[in-house]
């Protein structure tokens, strides 16, 4: 067993050592018995959309097959596999959004769920021209809902959160007809498209890849974030822990994992119920600790403050510290290889959407309709669990680090106010973030996110980016498991100033904020979204002018796809630090990091060494300043 | 805009600038000629504070550009850019330097030029007091002159210190406002360059208050943004050169306000095209809290007016000096017997002249009442009087009690001032800054000469009497609490005082009383009881439990202290102190200079060359900064032999502290005339005359033990 990147994170060795003495397999074991990747798979030469292949494009032009039984050529079976990880991507993220919905949709006062911000819920009302009048808020959470609902199969029309743009960028989505209409549609129109003997013409694929994606970003991700606000509460500034260490020896340890916050929600509340804590104590644990992992938990450490176990490469190690009484999940990014390994230990590893259903779980399913009971019942079996905790298994890293979390645009804008002359500007706006960067105090800010992926040394090109952008005035904001990762290196402190520049130290300073901002999920990447477009909108330029990237260095899921896509379509150079599948085709990668500049204004760029990825993106954004003479 | 480009622009025209006046007064005068600012012992301040060189010579400036250069890397970082405003700084002052030494006043009244360290330390206490809430500078041209005196007399009426630099000085001058550093507005000059006169003020409040060691630039900005309260008001055009010295400023923590527009930078750089906003908008982005209480009177009441002078000529009445009798008393009386906020004159008021000016018999009675009011305040509340009637524009107050001295202006008289005006303020500063013990007040001025007369032997003589007696029993062995006083550390972070009845504050401003209604006024405040426990040495001043209480309040800076020597762990001082005292061995006594005095001592030094020798916090055994007042005490460095040591003082101060010195003296060592023993600058200011002079009078400092 080769660990070789795992050297990055030191915490990790010993773990994985009494893993294997403890009969554990990990991702680097099937990593290690995977070899060799498919060189096919890796160029995305391989087509598997009919039965009469699978069929492989020789990558050697000129030598082997050029063409599928069909005819479609390498361009044609690259774009059709990109776009159907873009469809895979949007769907998991937009079927989210419409699960919350339906959440909204029976929110009433004596249930679980109920308002929780009535404000966001009344600008959201007055944006889509809801009566708000002597109604109360769960009556108007009910339209509102319905409305968000039809965003997904409405007949006619467009997303309607697309009006939140500059203009000039509707107006090239409008000319380039990729105003994404319902976002079911969106998604069924590229599988059908994608289908045998469909489109092949490759730009076109591209095109409605485009559309797709930002039926996601602009639709399902950021209707989610909406809703999920008004729900749950918008998240404000608070402080956390993050790492394997924040798992507790003396406690009942409880872990959610997955995407979906009305689930993490309950799970929040029945940890906190009064009978479990008592249970607890009476078991012998000093009460109920709940972790989170991945997006799930970075949904409920934004909103309560509760601590962040690891992002996507420790969902495993997690359990490998044989001091998890239970581990809850719900969708994606979820190895079904948990089940296998809970069984190694006393772990119950529990799945409750029908939607995820795990081989070998405990399956408890889910319903909103009486969520807090299902919540408590899975909690109670946890502690319950927690005498069976084999002592002599137990092995927690100490390892954390504190973090201040909760970012959303709303808390970026009420930190922004304290920097506010009441006597020369206005509040409640990001004049002050635009100022800054205008006045080269912040040479420009980068979106880090994404996953871990193998392929790379975990965190590493996350943090190599984070600490060379901070270090050269570049702000950074940030979701889902880079976000944890930065939690994790200590980077989310008032403290990390001391590692930033001058311009973004004194930032830090007087707006009262870590250099990297903690933004959410990845669902969440809405409000990176949100705040690019308003900054563009307060100078009257497109998103494509300002000095801001995205960069999604350890990049694995379909979702990654779609979200780079629909970053890039909104006007943002997108860097992805694992390269994507599509290096097959010639055409189609000159597409993505070249020709989609002249559509759209911003492109693709593969670098996978992180030193140079930053060094790229310093470069476009001084580029990007000098062509505004900044 | 690119603001960076525009500070490297700045930047190098003041290099261009200073590197061909350097090399012209090298041509001129060589390389050894002495470059030096008047009265100040950091040479060149800005430069040496940022980079720990001295430079003292002609030759030296080459060095200094060298250093300046250092600064110069136009990159495109926010540190770039601040460094390239610190090079401007350093170039600034270079090219300042040069003009001193060209010539002997290159700044001629009104214009200032540069600040003397004595005129820094001076400004002390009321930055402390925060008496002086803030510094404005002022750059440029405002659209009319009306305008600049507007916005000149908005920030004097708040107290606030005002630089001017440009045109805006002939501005203030065409609208007789009135100028000068007693009244806190200052014309440093026409250039842009005459800017570093007040950067040269914070950096040197950084060195002497803060003790911030020179080369130590981190710390000096540190200090700077934290605690000195300046900002700056850009009006007119900017050019290249005053946004290059705003970078500097800013590096120093203190923001800019421009009138034409400049990319904002939040906190740090803000567009206000409104002249009118342009206090508020200042105040907002400094933080500068002032602490106003409007009172409903004809003229002006700010803390600014304290220093202003009134001339015979533009005098319409005066109370008191020789002419007419004058006092003043604050009495404390129960709670039925005042009614509050009642102002009541007796005798003719001002409007009543005969003849100009307007000689009146004065006294005004003060009765205070209050749950927390203590007979042993009156005296405190009634020192307060002589400040609360010299911020009322166009009065001026001198002494107290029956030795008050009272002018009133034309000017103001004419503007509608009269006596129930002086009435309002003193009751509304009474009930503002006193507002925990005086919870009733009412004013009661009496101008008939019969009155005035009676009631000062049935009133005001009896208290005095019984104020100096209980005052002549307040001394260190009668009390069991001495109280620290930690006012300063607003600005020097690491000094404490110890107040004794015997040993008031260094600054001169606090006694033993000031300090027990202090901690009255705000318990949790500047002025905490320290019990006298713990004796270690009686005659040194060494209690354990006065050790611990400076080890806390200074943060740890200082461990031990002795409060009546001067050579063992010393008292250390804030850097405000009125008087500078330091060993002079071969007299076996001490120099005691007073800050006023500018030139050379017998022991080699200046005011300002043996006030950084200390201060700051720092304990430098042999040498003790305090106030005038110490002077007379007979704990007075009593563990070294105590007044019998001091060999030489200015004459001015000799004259002053003559009666209580004298006295002290007699009591002490039965020595009559101890006075006319010490030396001043009148007999000598060489050691070797210094001591026949001493010899010939027989001085007692000859016989005592060895100083060191």
């Amino acid at each position: 067993m080769s660990h070789e990147v795992l050297e990055f994170d030191g915490i990790s060795t010993g773990l994985l050592e009494k893993g294997k003495a403890d009969g554990a397999e990990t991702i680097w074991d099937r990593q290690a018995a995977m070899k060799a990747k498919c060189g096919f798979g890796d160029k995305g030469i391989c087509c598997r959309i009919c039965a009469m292949g699978p069929c492989r494009i020789s990558p050697v032009e000129g030598k082997g097959a050029q063409r599928g039984l069909c005819g479609a050529t390498a361009d044609t079976i690259v774009a059709r596999n990109f776009a159907r990880m873009v469809c895979g991507g949007a769907s998991a993220h937009s079927d989210h959004a419409r699960d919350i919905a339906h959440v909204m949709h029976i929110a009433n006062k004596e249930g679980n769920y109920k308002v929780k911000d009535v404000g966001k819920l009344m600008n959201l009302a007055k944006e889509w021209g809801v009566n708000t009048d002597d109604r109360e808020p769960n009556d108007i959470a009910h339209e509102i809902a319905e409305i968000a609902l039809n965003e997904f199969g409405k007949p006619f029309g467009v997303q309607r959160l697309l009006v939140r743009a500059p203009e000039q960028r509707q107006k090239i989505w409008k000319d380039l007809k990729i105003e994404p209409r319902a976002i079911d549609r969106e998604i069924a129109t590229l599988m059908h498209s994608t289908h045998i003997g469909c489109a092949s013409d490759a730009e076109s694929i591209l095109d409605l890849c485009m559309r797709t994606s930002l039926a996601d970003g602009w639709g399902g991700s950021w209707i989610g974030t909406e809703l999920s606000d008004i729900m749950f509460g918008v998240p404000t500034a608070r402080g956390t822990e993050a790492n394997l260490g924040v798992i507790e020896e003396n406690m009942v340890n409880i872990m959610v994992h997955g995407h979906d916050p009305s689930f993490s929600e309950m799970v929040v509340l029945a940890a906190e119920d009064p009978e479990l804590l008592a249970l607890a104590k009476e078991m012998g644990a000093a009460g109920i600790n709940l972790v989170g992992m991945c997006c799930t938990g970075n949904e409920v450490t934004m909103r309560h403050g509760v601590k962040i176990a690891g992002n996507f490469y420790q969902q495993e190690l997690a359990i490998m510290t044989g001091a998890m009484e239970a581990v809850m999940v719900d969708v994606q990014c979820i190895f079904p290889a948990l089940a296998k390994l809970a069984d190694v230990y006393h772990t119950q590893f529990i799945s409750t959407s029908p939607k995820a259903k795990m081989e070998g779980s405990i399956y408890i399913e889910f319903e909103e309709d009486h969520a807090l009971d299902i919540c408590k019942k899975i909690v109670r079996g946890a502690v319950e669990n927690f005498k069976n905790r084999d002592k002599e298994k137990v092995m927690i890293p100490e390892a954390k680090n504190s973090a201040v979390v909760g970012y959303s645009v709303e808390t970026v804008i009420q930190h922004l106010d304290k920097v506010v002359n009441s006597q020369t500007d206005v509040f409640n706006t990001v004049k002050p973030l635009s100022d800054v960067i205008w006045a080269g105090v912040l040479r420009g800010a980068v979106g880090i996110v994404g996953c871990n992926n193998p392929q790379v040394e975990h965190d590493k090109s996350h943090i190599t980016i984070m600490k060379e952008l901070i270090k050269n005035d570049i702000i950074v904001v940030t979701t889902g498991c880079a976000a944890q990762a930065a939690a994790k290196a200590g980077l989310m402190t008032m403290e990390a100033k001391e590692l930033c520049g001058r311009g973004l130290k004194e930032v830090c300073e007087r707006v009262g904020i870590p250099p990297i901002l903690h933004m959410g999920s990845c669902v969440d990447i809405s409000r990176i979204l949100d705040i690019v477009s308003r900054v563009a909108i307060e100078r009257g330029l497109d998103n494509s002018d300002l000095p801001v990237t995205g960069v999604a260095p350890e990049w694995m899921s379909e979702k990654a796809v779609s979200i780079g896509t629909y970053v890039v379509s909104s006007g943002i150079n997108t860097y992805l630090g694992v390269t994507p599948q599509v290096t097959g085709s010639e055409y189609f990668v000159d597409l993505l990091t070249n020709k989609l500049e002249e559509k759209v204004g911003a492109k693709f760029i593969f670098e996978e060494d992180p030193v140079e990825c930053a060094r790229l993106m310093m470069e476009d954004i001084e580029a990007k300043r000098d062509k505004l003479g900044i | 805009m690119n603001l960076f480009k525009i500070i490297y622009s700045g930047k190098d025209q003041y290099l261009d600038l200073a590197e061909s006046m350097v090399k012209k007064i090298i041509e001129e005068k060589g390389r050894d000629a002495q470059v030096k600012f008047p009265s100040t012992a950091y040479s060149l301040p800005v430069i040496y504070a940022i980079t720990g060189e001295k430079i003292s010579t002609t030759g030296e400036l080459e060095k200094a550009l060298e250093l300046a250069k250092e600064f110069i890397h136009e990159g495109n970082r926010l540190q770039d850019a601040l460094d390239a405003g610190t090079a401007s700084a350093m170039l600034a002052e270079i090219i300042e330097a040069v003009k001193y030494t060209m010539e002997e006043e290159p700044y001629k009244a009104p214009l200032q030029g540069h600040l003397t360290d004595a005129q820094i330390r001076a400004f002390g206490v009321p930055l402390v007091t925060q008496d002086i809430p803030g510094v404005a500078v002022i750059i440029g041209k405002c659209k009319d002159s009306e305008t600049a005196a507007e916005i000149i007399k908005d920030y004097q009426a708040k107290g606030l210190l005002t630089f001017m630099v440009g045109e805006v000085i002939d501005q203030a001058i065409e609208q007789n406002v009135k100028m000068g550093i007693d009244l806190r507005v200052i014309p440093l000059g026409y250039e842009i360059e005459s800017v570093i006169h007040v950067v040269s003020v914070a950096i040197r409040a950084s060195l002497i208050f803060g003790a911030v060691e020179p080369g130590d630039f981190e710390a000096h900005k540190k200090y700077t943004k934290d605690r000195v309260k300046a900002f700056v008001n850009v009006f007119d055009d900017w050019d290249d050169k005053i946004i290059a010295a705003g970078a500097a400023a800013i590096e120093l923590g203190f923001p800019a306000v421009t009138e034409t527009f400049i990319n904002e930078v939040p906190t740090l750089l803000l567009h206000q095209p409104n002249n009118e906003k342009v206090v508020e908008t200042s105040l907002e982005v400094r933080n500068i809290k002032i602490k106003v209480t409007k009172i409903d009177i004809p003229v002006g009441v700010a803390s600014a007016f304290e220093g202003e002078r009134i001339r015979k000529n533009d005098m319409y009445a005066e109370f008191g000096g020789s002419k007419t009798k004058a006092w003043e008393l604050v009495r404390m009386k129960d709670m039925a017997s005042i009614e509050d906020g009642k102002i009541e004159v007796i005798g003719p008021d001002l409007d009543t002249a005969d003849k100009i000016p307007y000689n009146l018999p004065f006294a005004v009675v003060v009765d205070v009442a209050g749950k927390s009011m203590e007979e042993d305040f009156e005296p405190v509340l009634e020192r307060r009087l002589h400040y609360f009637m010299n911020y009322i524009e166009g009065v001026m107050h001198i002494g107290q009690r029956n030795i008050a001295w009272i002018r009133v202006g034309k000017e103001s008289y004419e503007r509608g001032l009269r006596l129930p005006d002086i009435g309002k303020v003193i009751y509304a500063k009474m009930k503002a800054e006193f507002d925990t013990v005086v919870d009733k007040c009412q004013v009661t001025i009496y101008t008939d000469g019969q009155k005035v007369e009676d009631l000062e032997k049935e009133l005001a003589l009896p208290k005095y009497k019984a104020r100096d007696e209980r005052l002549a029993s307040l001394i260190d062995e009668n009390v069991d609490t001495f109280y620290s006083c930690t006012l300063c550390q607003s600005f020097a972070p690491a000094h404490v005082c110890i107040v004794t009845p015997e040993r008031l504050g260094l600054c001169g401003a606090v006694s033993w009383l000031d300090a027990k209604a202090t901690k009255e006024l705000d318990p949790t405040g500047a002025c905490q009881p320290v019990p006298k426990t713990g004796v270690e040495d009686e005659e040194k001043g060494i209690w354990t439990d006065v050790s611990k209480a400076v080890d806390i309040a200074s943060q740890g800076a200082v461990s031990r202290v002795s409060l009546y020597s001067i050579m063992e762990d010393p008292m250390t001082s804030c850097g405000c102190f009125e008087c500078i005292c330091g060993i002079m061995p071969e007299a076996n006594g001490v120099v005691i200079v007073n800050r006023e005095f500018g030139d050379i001592t017998p022991v080699g030094m200046t005011f300002g060359d043996l006030a950084s020798m200390t201060g700051g916090g720092v304990q430098t055994p042999g040498f003790m900064g305090h106030g005038r007042h110490f002077i007379g005490s007979k704990k007075f460095m009593s563990a070294e032999g105590g007044l019998a040591r001091i060999v030489w003082m200015p004459k001015e101060l000799k004259d002053d502290v003559r009666e209580r010195l004298d006295a002290a003296a007699k009591e002490l060592y039965d020595i009559d005339g101890f006075t006319d023993m010490i030396c001043d600058e009148t007999i000598a200011t060489e050691s070797e005359t210094v001591l026949e002079f001493l010899e010939s009078k027989g001085h007692p400092a000859l016989t005592l033990d060895p100083i060191m």
